[in-house]
């Protein structure tokens, strides 16, 4: 198999950056290429290290936007940059390089929910469906050509962290059906048709501006809960409300049958339109 | 308490249980999500609250450790 390619580099953290470092690394017997991987964003949780280490495979930490734009700016070979659960945005003059191609793997289905944490907006709003997009990566924000799209449905009880699960997953398949395409640059690339309300979700954007309302319906709340659990990972500040006149922080949230209701200190609970109660655990601050 | 640390991780991650290693992340035994899952079962089995601090793969190397994550929040 031929490619063009002398480099690839994987860029990300977590679960879907492991799988493709893997897979990539394991396609490397076939064109030959060159591999690298940046890990940006440290997870407490990541392996990608041990996977590079265990496969020889050069592995370089770069926290700093600076160093790593430098750092990119500097290849000179013609390389494939894939950004697999990436927060770094490339600066514009390495995306306009011509030795440079970089994919991006976005967890929504462009041009709907761009920019940052798109599985707690799509919960929060109530959306039934989502998916992932591997798109070429432009000047703009999550604006490239989209290679390939795959969809899955929202559970009616999935949090954010089993929605961005279930994303990543889908983000692997993909990746695998299209790699070929990428590395011998035939994959059909479709420009994305933005319409004029197109919103860009930031980094510090909240779901709900992190205030649990009570007066909302309940299905709303335990939305707003479950948009923005993503376990301890601290990518938003636990959310606060207010009750009895009194400011709390919400410590969790937890779906369960009536049956199992047991009274205590901190505890609220609230009917779900299913019959089930949504218990909340919160500390007054 | 250990039994209800164990019966926790049969339902989400069952092969923790005959795991004998000492690095149940790197082996891939465990992932990353599924120890969001554990962590808010444990925290609301014994009405706890595991700090991110402590969210990190030493504490989940093994059944051993996190019974023993477990036991020290508890006594707290």
């Amino acid at each position: 198999m031929r490619t063009d390619f002398e480099k690839v580099v994987v860029i990300g953290y977590g679960k879907a950056t492991g799988e493709i470092l893997k897979y990539t690394d394991v396609r490397r017997t076939d064109y030959g290429y060159e591999l690298e991987f940046i890990e940006h964003e440290p997870h407490a949780l990541g392996v990608t290290r041990q996977i590079c280490e265990e496969r020889g495979i050069p592995f370089a930490s770069m926290p700093d936007k600076r160093a790593l734009g430098a750092y990119l700016a500097e290849i000179q070979e013609k390389t494939l940059i894939v950004s697999a659960s990436n927060n770094f945005l490339f600066p514009a003059a390495l995306v306009e390089r011509e030795n440079i191609t970089i994919i991006n793997f976005h967890n929504a289905l462009l041009p709907e929910y761009p920019g940052r944490n798109a599985p707690s907006w799509v919960i929060y709003r109530g959306e039934e469906r989502t998916g992932i997009t591997w798109h070429y990566v432009t000047a703009g924000v999550d604006e490239g050509g989209i290679i390939i799209q795959k969809s899955c449905e929202i559970g009616p009880d999935m949090k954010a962290y089993e929605l961005t699960e279930a994303l990543m997953d889908l983000a692997c398949e993909g990746f695998y059906e299209c790699f070929d395409s990428v590395l011998q640059k035939n994959a059909a690339a479709r420009p994305q048709r933005f319409s004029p309300d197109r919103r860009m979700y930031r980094s510090f954007e909240i779901p709900g501006d992190g205030f649990l309302d009570l007066s909302e319906p309940e299905e709303k709340v335990y939305r707003l809960l479950r948009s923005v659990d993503y376990g301890k990972s601290g990518i938003f500040p636990p959310l606060q409300m207010e009750i009895g006149g009194v400011r709390a922080e919400v410590l969790r949230y937890r779906k369960i049958v009536p049956e199992k209701r047991q009274e205590g200190a901190g505890l609220l609970y609230l009917p779900l339109p299913d019959g089930d109660l949504l218990k909340i655990k919160y500390r007054p601050l | 308490m250990e039994e209800k640390v164990l019966e926790i991780l049969e339902e989400y991650c069952e092969e923790a249980l005959s795991y004998a290693g000492d690095n149940m992340m790197e082996e891939g035994v465990i992932d990353s999500f599924t120890v969001i899952n554990v962590v808010s079962e444990l925290e609301d089995a014994f009405d706890i609250e595991i700090d991110a601090k402590y969210v990190v793969a030493e504490n989940f190397r093994n059944k051993e450790a996190i019974i023993e994550l477990v036991a020290r929040l508890v006594e707290e």
